[in-house]
């Protein structure tokens, strides 16, 4: 037992700094390159981190002399990292232990707190998400009105400077619902109306009128106004979380009217009754975790999982979250939910484009990763098969930036010591 | 005066009070009590119509009514000249006259025992000792308020509680209490709604139904001269014979009470929800008579079609099906009385009994539901109920019909008048000309009702001018004041003064030329009596008609056998009659069908067809709280009495292909509540939802849930709130079950003689519950995380020689899994779901492979109703995590939880004999792409993807017509939408 792992070790070791300094070829595999595009029989380059070639290897030529090393990997899948948007994943460990929550402030505007300060490298959940290929997190906090900004970030580092990929890319909205929910969390009573509704969302939009002022002129020094100035020079996204078609409307006509360059719209439930106006003002979605319940029990049983299908006819971009019950630890779903997608009807690819160039895009995040081209990172994995699917994901090995990552995890290592007995 | 004193008793609980002689009277106290005589009236009962009768009333009572009544010299004589008299109506639903109860001793602390001191019973939900009528006082607005509606007599008892206590009938007059109190003890009431209970027990439905029953039990025990003193169980035991009145909180109630009723050889009286319609069939077994509030939804604004939305099909249908609720009750011969208990506004009561009349309920059903069958209901037909001799003096004089737009101008209780809205009897309208000092033979019309009249002075302004009138004074003046006038009519004219702007006044003189001759406009109601399409159930994705049973095979299908055969390929399946009666390739259909019989074939090619999923812990379809967490062991709540099978979550699940599932108790305590065993039959009710002969289960719990670890800081004083703890709970329970189970052997061993002579043990519900898991006639599934709490379980159970059937959730499982497959425990885990509290931050994916390989039962369940419906894809985990063979992962959400349920003699597999319950695929139900289309229970097709395109058409449909008759509807008050949020249950899922 031990031996093998020494061995183990030492491989990893090795692959390393091997791998890292040279020149390598993958030769052969299914390569799903997250922009639509699917080749079969692949030839992907990585130097330096990043792809020098992306080409289809049974038409072009190919020259071995210029790898160090060639990879066959006949049959087996590569795909672009996953990316999973909008998660608490590494600022929350324990769902019941408070000690570990790091992702919600008190009090309603928080846009100048920051997830990254709080990002937890060493969670021992992300090592058993980007086991299953997912390698880069929008890591977000949560609650209140403004809950604060978020970063994305890679699942692997040793600390958050290195770990982090885009520092501060947005700040997140919870525009408040028409509707609300009565009753407390096990004891749910019926949605009443919000009556409060017009109070809170000129409340919202009297502070972001006054960030926009802010942001054109302030000798002062307000951390709240100062992390918002972004949003007005379009270097941060503002994330509008809101479900009903009333509340995205109202949304994006405050944005609009106040000029925030980019607006992301995060849940987006009756996104497909605001479809014209998203088209008119070119607005993108995050969409909410494609495994729930239809929202009421009269709409169509399978609402959630068609929903993608139909957005991607009526040409708007979307990518997939898990956000939800559980959703650090089931991030690791987040392929499966868009397996689930292509089940009712998303194209392949498509979906495949929903969990990273799409997302990749949406989060501003698309020269360094979101999709296998030449020129962008090299983070990307191999799985034997399937990815999207449960029954055949295996994720064999992983890259960031050319370097391959420890694909074990605290829950492998149980497996290994107690699968003997 | 004897005749006064000659009051006709019926209650057994002789009462009534001879009041006004033990009062001492200030001034004069002789007095007399004239006849009074009401002649020419349309006297109406229940019973009888005396078009042109007279009735004679003295002192409280009703000496005669009829036609050709030789009326007393000294009658004091009221001429109705036609007008309607009619019972007073009586109203059985009310609080009338007693304190508000108020919630005590609020706390966020949880308060375990009663703060009630005395004799009492130990919950505080249960007080059959409070007599209402010992705290009744007159209600003169709430009286008033009765009265203008039509009420004279009503029952009055305390909401509030489960065992209540008894109720009382009174008067709605204003004499003295001792006047109006009719009947002390008229009724005994019950509810499943704990009220203002500051106990914690019960917490749920489940509880409030256990609770109950073990009362019936105790109070019978307690007839046997027990020793201890209990003043509840004395009073419970004194009210058997009383009428048992029972509030429902909706119609599902009704089967819960009749299981009830049933059990205890009860005849219950049901306060209904105006929504029994809906269950029809299960009312009609119970012969139980209602009493019905009329509260007929008002329609919703719909106006704005993206709010209306939130409108659920439910909330509309119900919206068009409640009107006709008497109706339909009605024409299934079910007896009901009404109560204006439903009403927001009492005021709205008779508009809203219009409106059921309109629906076509007739006016005699009406009629004898606001008076006799009320009055029959309570005992009290001898006193109250019909224009007869000798009963109370309870009437109501009206305009007219009173079902159509009759207005009530009297009200008199016990012979006493209550005017409601005054008689016009003269009647001032006509054509006059006006005269005074200034004015000369102006014309002046007063037209409009002869109640309300309206005048028009031509010469000031061709509009309608504010008049009021008060018997023969009537006065006008205009808008802006400059002209008002008072004036009293007389003989054809109307004399009087008149001011000016500058305060002059004016003597005028009106001559009536000619009578105002108003146009008849008899009463049209519309009778719209088309009774709606009630759905199965009634809402979306309801059947209009139920799918049967038919023969089918499926032809070129991959079968999934679950069998020593495997995955068979091109493979032929039959069902008939619900069963499975052929599996295999290339089928001799002669030998296999009689002669004649038609199978429906199904070419299956491409497809892959299962048993159907069976999800060993689920939560849907459960009622008002899943847990009864209020103490550390309620063996004695059952699911089955709380199973909901209107959840739009069985037509979910089924489109996943679920077929059965455990409906389990939560796990906030060590010992929870039994399980329901049901199948996935979407369209039927709940009793029907239940597996036939299924074996017994029951819930238990481990770890952090039961020691309340996550409960909050207010929740530190249950036992146990440790592990340690938590194996006490265990021991201690199974030791006082074991002690009870040989005080039982004892007695039953006794021959009948001595057993007459002593006392019998008292029956334990909770008790009973734990002496069958040590007899191994109900069997254990432990909701468990680490591996220390649940080796230790397996040493309770092992020392108590019984088996813990199945381990659930059993996340670390895989530490111990030799362990397990010693004691013959088998397991049920989630696929994949870890970190979400401390005791599971060991638990991995690799779990059910791990069980699987050391020969434990392994299911993979999925304790939400989300990820029910995709239990196929938590299945293919296995495989991913480990390593799985296929065929073994699909056998853990169906053999293998067929196994761990004793299911698999009937389920689990595609086997000859095996009910009918079957799944299409479109592909490998492993595979994440894999959808179902079409899901078998019993043979009867519930699910069908093509189908389901078509129900939701059929929703659609329905709505926009409910919607297009909603906006037709006028004068009516809309409500806004309201998007009701399901409730959705997991273990941890606690109520207040």
């Amino acid at each position: 037992m031990i031996k093998k792992l020494i061995i183990f070790i030492f491989c990893i070791t090795f692959v390393q700094t091997i791998f890292a300094q040279s020149h390598v070829l993958y030769l052969g595999a299914i390569a799903h390159l997250g922009n639509g595009l699917k080749i079969e029989n692949a030839a992907i380059g990585v130097e330096d981190g990043k792809f020098s070639l992306v080409a289809d290897a049974s038409i072009i030529r190919i020259n071995p002399t210029a790898y160090d090393t060639i990879i066959k990997l006949g049959g087996k899948h590569i795909y672009p990292a996953f990316i999973v948007p909008n998660t608490t994943l590494g600022i929350t460990e324990i769902g019941q232990v408070r000690a570990t929550h790091d992702y919600r402030e008190v009090g309603a505007l928080n846009p100048n707190v920051r997830s990254l300060i709080a990002y937890n490298t060493d969670s021992k959940i992300i090592t058993t998400v980007r086991s299953n290929g997912v390698l880069l997190a929008q890591v977000t906090p949560r609650g209140g009105t403004v809950s604060g900004q978020s970063s994305v970030m890679y699942l692997d580092g040793n600390n958050w400077e290195d770990a982090v990929l885009r520092a501060d890319d947005g700040l997140h909205l919870n525009w408040p619902n028409s509707y609300y929910y009565t009753g407390w969390w096990a004891e749910p009573g019926e949605n009443k109306k919000n009556d409060k509704y017009n109070k809170r969302t000129d409340e919202i939009k009297t502070f972001f009128t006054k960030a926009e002022s802010y942001a054109k002129s302030s000798n002062i020094m307000d951390l709240r106004m100062e992390s918002m100035k972004g949003l007005f020079d379009g270097s941060k996204t503002l994330y509008i979380h809101a479900d009903y078609g009333k509340d995205m409307r109202k949304a994006i006509e405050m944005t609009n009217e106040l000029g925030i360059k980019k607006v992301v719209i995060v849940g987006a439930e009756e996104a497909l009754k605001i479809v014209d106006l998203l088209k008119e003002k070119n607005i993108s979605l995050i969409l909410n975790r494609v495994h729930r319940l239809p929202d009421s029990q009269d709409s169509p049983i399978d609402d959630p999982f068609t929903q993608s299908r139909k957005l991607k006819e009526a040409g708007i971009l979307f990518c997939f979250d898990y956000a939800g019950d559980m959703e650090a630890m089931g991030a690791r779903n987040l392929p499966f939910s868009a397996g689930t997608a292509v089940a009712y009807g998303l194209d392949y690819e498509d979906a495949i484009s929903a969990i990273t160039l799409n997302t990749a895009k949406i989060l501003g995040i698309d020269a360094e990763v979101g999709s296998i081209e030449h020129g962008k990172d090299a983070t990307f994995f191999i799985s034997t098969a399937d990815a999207l699917d449960m029954r055949t994901n295996n994720v064999e090995q992983a890259y960031i930036k050319g370097n391959p990552i420890d694909l074990n995890n605290h829950q492998k290592e149980l497996f290994q010591k107690y699968k003997g007995r | 005066m004897l005749k006064q004193f000659c009051f006709y008793f019926f209650s057994f609980f002789y009462l009534h009070s001879f009041g006004q002689e033990t009062f001492p009277t200030n001034g004069v106290a002789t007095e007399f009590e004239p006849i009074y005589a009401f002649i020419n009236a349309h006297i109406i009962d229940a019973e009888n119509e005396i078009p042109n009768g007279t009735l004679l009333i003295q002192g409280n009572k009703i000496l005669q009514a009829d036609t050709g009544v030789q009326i007393p010299k000294n009658a004091i004589i009221k001429d109705l000249k036609g007008d309607y008299i009619y019972p007073s109506f009586i109203d059985l639903n009310t609080q009338y006259g007693l304190p508000k109860t108020v919630s005590r001793d609020h706390s966020f602390r949880p308060q375990y025992n009663s703060n009630k001191k005395g004799a009492f019973h130990w919950n505080q939900a249960i007080h059959p000792e409070v007599i209402a009528i010992n705290n009744f006082q007159n209600d003169n607005k709430k009286a008033i308020s009765f009265r203008s509606i039509g009420f004279g007599a009503v029952l009055t008892h305390q909401q509030d509680g489960i065992a209540r206590g008894t109720g009382g009938l009174v008067l709605l007059s204003n004499k003295k209490e001792h006047q109006n109190i009719l009947i002390k003890n008229a009724s005994a009431h019950y509810s499943f709604n704990k009220g203002n209970s500051s106990q914690k027990y019960p917490t749920s439905l489940m509880g409030s139904i256990a609770l109950l029953r073990q009362t019936y039990l105790d109070a019978e025990w307690y007839n046997q001269d027990v020793s201890d003193f209990n003043y509840s169980f004395e009073a419970f035991n004194s009210e058997q014979d009383l009428p048992q009145i029972f509030e429902a909180k909706d119609v599902f109630d009704i089967s819960r009470i009749y299981k009830i009723a049933d059990e205890f050889e009860v005849d219950y009286i049901i306060i209904g929800n105006g929504d029994e319609y809906k269950e029809l069939d299960i009312i009609k077994q119970t012969d139980f008579s209602f009493i019905l509030p009329l509260n007929f939804p008002e329609s919703y604004e719909v106006s704005n079609p993206e709010e209306a939305e939130n409108i659920s099909l439910e909330q509309l249908k119900h919206w068009e099906t409640a009107p006709f609720n008497p109706l339909i009750l009605a024409n299934n011969n079910i007896t009901f009385s009404f109560t204006s208990s439903g009403q927001k506004n009492p005021k709205d009561f008779l508009k809203i009994l219009r409106k059921a009349i309109q629906k076509g309920l007739s006016k005699q059903d009406a009629l004898a539901a606001l008076t006799t069958i009320p009055a029959k209901q309570i005992n009290a037909e001898q006193l109250l109920g019909t224009i007869k001799k000798d009963k109370y003096a309870n009437f109501i004089i009206c305009s007219k019909d009173i079902f159509e737009d009759g207005i009530i101008y009297e009200n008199w209780v016990s012979g006493k008048k209550y005017v409601v809205s005054k008689k016009q009897e003269i009647d001032v309208r006509g054509y006059y000309t006006l005269n005074s000092q200034e004015i000369k033979d102006e014309l002046v019309a007063i037209k409009g009702s002869k109640a309300k009249p309206k005048t028009t002075i031509f010469f000031l302004d061709s509009l309608a001018l504010k008049t009021s009138l008060s018997d023969k004074e009537i006065s006008i003046n205009t808008k802006d004041g400059a002209f008002r006038a008072v004036g009293t009519f007389s003989d054809g004219k109307i004399n009087g003064r008149f001011q000016d702007e500058n305060g002059t006044f004016y003597h005028f003189s009106m001559v009536r030329d000619s009578l105002f001759k108003e146009k008849k406009k008899e009463f049209s109601a519309e009778i719209d009596s088309i009774i709606p399409e009630i759905w199965l159930p009634n809402k979306a994705y309801g059947f209009t008609k139920k799918p049967t049973a038919e023969i089918i095979l499926f032809k070129n299908a991959t079968l999934w056998t679950n069998e020593v055969e495997g995955v068979l390929e091109n493979a032929e399946i039959i069902i008939k009659d619900g069963a499975i009666i052929a599996v295999g390739k290339e089928l001799d259909l002669s030998e296999i069908l009689e002669k004649d019989e038609i199978v429906k074939t199904i070419d299956a090619s491409g497809k892959h067809i299962s048993c159907g999923i069976i999800d060993e812990h689920s939560h849907i379809a459960i009622t008002r709280g899943v847990n009864e967490g209020s103490q550390a062991v309620t063996a004695e709540v059952r699911i089955g009495d709380v199973i909901n099978a209107n959840d739009i979550n069985i037509y979910r699940q089924l489109s996943g292909g679920v077929t059965a599932s455990q409906l389990l108790h939560g796990s906030a305590n060590p010992i929870g509540g039994q399980s329901a065993l049901i199948k996935l039959r979407w369209g039927s009710s709940a009793e029907e939802l239940k597996i036939e002969g299924a074996d017994g289960f029951i819930k238990f719990a481990l770890g952090e849930n039961v020691k309340q670890s996550n409960w909050g800081d207010f929740n530190k004083v249950r036992f146990p709130q440790s592990r340690m703890g938590v194996e006490q709970v265990f021991y201690d329970a199974f030791y006082r079950a074991r002690k009870y189970q040989l005080e039982w052997d004892l007695y039953n061993a006794m021959p009948s003689n001595m057993k007459r002579k002593s006392e019998s043990p008292r029956e334990d519900l909770e008790l009973n519950a734990l002496v069958e898991i040590l007899k191994g006639e109900r069997f254990v599934t432990c909701h468990s995380y680490v591996q220390s709490e649940i080796n230790m379980l397996m040493h309770v159970a092992d020392s108590m020689r019984f088996r813990i059937n199945t381990f659930t959730h059993i996340l670390e499982g895989y530490k111990i899994a030799d362990k397990l497959a010693k004691h013959g425990a088998g397991g049920s885990t989630f696929s994949d779901w870890w970190a979400y509290k401390f005791e599971v931050n060991d638990a991995i994916p690799y779990n059910a492979t791990l069980l699987n390989n050391a020969g434990v039962v392994t299911a993979i369940n999925s304790d939400d109703a989300e990820m029910g419906r995709r239990l196929n894809q938590e299945a293919a985990k296995a495989v991913k995590y480990g390593g799985t063979t296929e065929e073994d992962a699909w056998k853990m959400v169906t053999l293998n939880p067929a196994k761990l349920l004793h299911l698999d003699e009937k389920m689990g597999s595609l086997k000859v004999g095996k009910d009918a319950d079957i799944v299409i695929w479109s592909e490998n139900p492993l595979s994440v792409y894999a959808k179902v289309e079409q899901t078998y229970v019993d043979g009867i097709c519930l699910f069908d993807k093509d189908r389901d395109l078509q129900l939701r058409e059929q929703n659609l449909q329905e709505r926009m017509r409910i919607i297009q008759k909603m906006m037709n509807e006028k004068n009516e008050k809309k409500q806004n939408p309201k998007k009701e949020k399901e409730k959705l249950y997991h273990c941890d899922t606690l109520e207040p």
